[in-house]
């Protein structure tokens, strides 16, 4: 690179320092500041949405969700890459490419998959999965779409939800055993289950479960949605979030993407952008040499022009003042 | 190729000094508060190590249900903060003072690429706390990283995210911050603007600025 001579001055003096004094300094500064914070306010923890807490006291939404599930009007159903074939959350070529890493197929492995095993303890509910299974894709779906209907208007009752009418098939059973299993605190296992290992890190499905009105409706007031600026909200109002994403953030308003149906992408991309300008300052003309036209540097290195120009206003010897020691090369 | 331990050597040479490490003297513009923020950053980003140490050695979300613990979680929470607190007073400072200047074009864009490694690290620290702030986040920002083809990096396994928030992403974040401050520390910090009557000497086009 080559440096403007003009560009930073040369005539300085070395001055004594205590480095590793100043080094041990800032550690205690920071280490006291944050000591004394966490103990005036302590950590936000906003309780979790369990899917117990779920289908006890939101039921019949509970089950409008585990419908959405079963009959692929859910967002996971037809997401696609990396979890399906479905094209619901299809943003880029890229996203494509990646195929299948995480294979879910909702109706069964949120629905059927935990019925089945709750069957082996009620087994009151192996004849409707029979019943589910063996029907034909269209006489699903007829149940489905009847049975979503009803729901709208389902009454908790009893530890079932009730709905008026017929014709929904073996519907009702299977989703008020969901509700059943939802409201024991089981559902939370049949979901994180892993066949192959007794470790259970991977809690992929209980949370894909819920992510649908139930996550949306908590987050909602605590201003935590997308448009709501809600990458940079803490869910403990209060206590300051991610802020450091203002700039993404504000992309993700951006009309022309928050309107789009890849608007994950472009606003990441976009992002990413501004950090390119951000990272490549050095060598973008003109913009490089914005700070130089702010004058804010006179503040930073106010008492260094003061010391400069008494000295200068003494007049007298440049020849006490050395050049840079310290390594410039 | 010529002999690659003398290389090395001349290489690391300066890296390794203690003179470079434990200067006695520094230049007299480099004093007060705008010069601590790097070191401030780098103290914080200490604290989020040392407390993180304290959280992974007690297991998984102890710092939800333990006090002790929970006060060791606010720790690291505002060692975070912090972090974040003093790197972006100290980007300003530098980007004021244009302090890529002489040769520290690198040391910039060290810093910047810190700053961007750092974001990803924050994040995967709040998908493991366990409350719904990690929940519905996990949810929320799976859309743009399975967008932008990361797939493979699942947010909604916690597994995954621990070893990433605990292991991959510090040493990653370590590494780079380490590459900054070897670079600040063999080139010196950039010396002043000339102003006044220096300053009114044309730059020449092209080459002034940096
Ligand atoms: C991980 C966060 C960071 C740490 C721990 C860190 C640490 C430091 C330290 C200790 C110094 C020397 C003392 C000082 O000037 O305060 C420094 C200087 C510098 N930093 Fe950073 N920094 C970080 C982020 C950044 C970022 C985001 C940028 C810019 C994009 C940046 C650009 C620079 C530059 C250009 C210098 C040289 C300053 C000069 O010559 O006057 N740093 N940094």
């Amino acid at each position: 690179m080559a440096v403007g001579r003009t560009d930073m001055v040369h005539d300085y003096r070395m001055v004594p320092e205590d480095f590793v004094k100043h080094l041990l300094g800032t550690l205690v500064i920071v280490v006291a500041l944050v000591l004394l914070v966490s103990a005036l306010f302590s950590v936000p923890e906003a309780p979790p949405l369990t899917i117990r807490g779920y289908a006890r006291t939101q039921p019949v939404a509970f089950e409008q969700m585990a419908l959405r599930a079963l009959d692929g009007q859910g967002r996971i159903a037809d997401y696609g890459p990396p979890y399906n074939h479905g094209t619901g959350s299809l943003q880029s070529p890229m996203q494509a490419a990646v195929g299948i890493l995480h294979p879910i197929n909702a109706a069964t492995d949120f629905i059927l998959k935990p019925l089945t095993m709750a069957a082996v303890i009620n087994p009151a509910l192996i004849k409707p999965l029979a019943t589910f299974r063996h029907a034909s894709a269209a006489q699903q779906a007829k149940w489905e779409t009847a049975y979503s209907t009803a729901l709208a208007k389902g009454v908790y009752r009893h530890g079932r939800v009730v709905v008026a009418g017929t014709g929904y098939g073996p519907l009702p059973s299977l989703m008020n055993a969901t509700l059943a299993l939802g409201r024991s605190g089981l559902m939370s296992g049949a979901l994180t289950r892993n066949g192959a290992v007794v470790t259970r890190f991977n809690n992929q499905n209980y949370l894909l479960f819920l992510q649908g009105d139930p996550l949306h409706d908590k987050a909602a007031p605590l201003q935590l949605l997308g448009e709501q600026w809600g990458i940079i909200h803490p869910a403990v109002p209060g206590y300051p979030g991610a802020w450091w994403m203002t700039i993404p953030t504000w992309i993700y308003q951006w009309p022309f993407v928050a309107q789009s149906p890849a608007a994950d992408a472009m606003a990441l991309s976009l992002g990413f952008g501004v950090w390119l300008i951000l990272a490549l300052t050095p060598w973008i003309p003109g913009w490089n040499r914005v700070p130089r036209y702010l004058g804010l540097y006179r503040l930073i290195w106010k008492n260094y022009y003061q010391d400069q120009a008494s000295e200068e206003g003494s007049s007298q010897t440049a020849g006490n003042k050395v050049g840079p020691m310290v390594g410039s090369q | 190729m010529a002999n690659w331990t003398q290389t090395s050597k001349e290489l690391l040479g300066p890296v390794m000094s203690v003179e470079t490490w434990l200067p006695t003297e520094m230049p007299e513009y480099a004093q007060g508060f705008m010069y601590m923020l790097g070191s401030l950053t780098a103290s914080s980003f200490v604290a989020c190590v040392g407390s993180g140490i304290v959280l992974a050695m007690n297991g998984a979300a102890s710092w939800s249900y333990n006090d002790a613990m929970r006060f060791v979680a606010a720790t690291h929470f505002w060692s975070v903060q912090a972090f974040f607190f003093f790197m972006m007073l100290h980007l300003w400072r530098v980007f004021f003072t244009g302090a890529w200047r002489g040769g520290r074009g690198m040391t910039w864009v060290l810093g910047a690429i810190a700053f961007l490694v750092a974001v990803p690290t924050a994040f995967t620290g709040f998908l493991i706390n366990g409350d719904l702030y990690s929940q519905w986040n996990a949810v929320q920002a799976k859309d743009g990283i399975n967008a932008l083809g990361l797939g493979w990096v699942n947010l909604s396994n916690a597994g995954q995210m621990f070893g990433m928030h605990v292991v991959v992403m510090p040493l990653i974040l370590t590494v780079i911050i380490g590459a900054h401050i070897t670079l600040v520390r063999l080139k010196s910090v950039v010396p002043p603007y000339p102003t006044g009557r220096d300053a009114a000497e044309p730059t020449p086009v092209g080459k002034g600025g940096r």
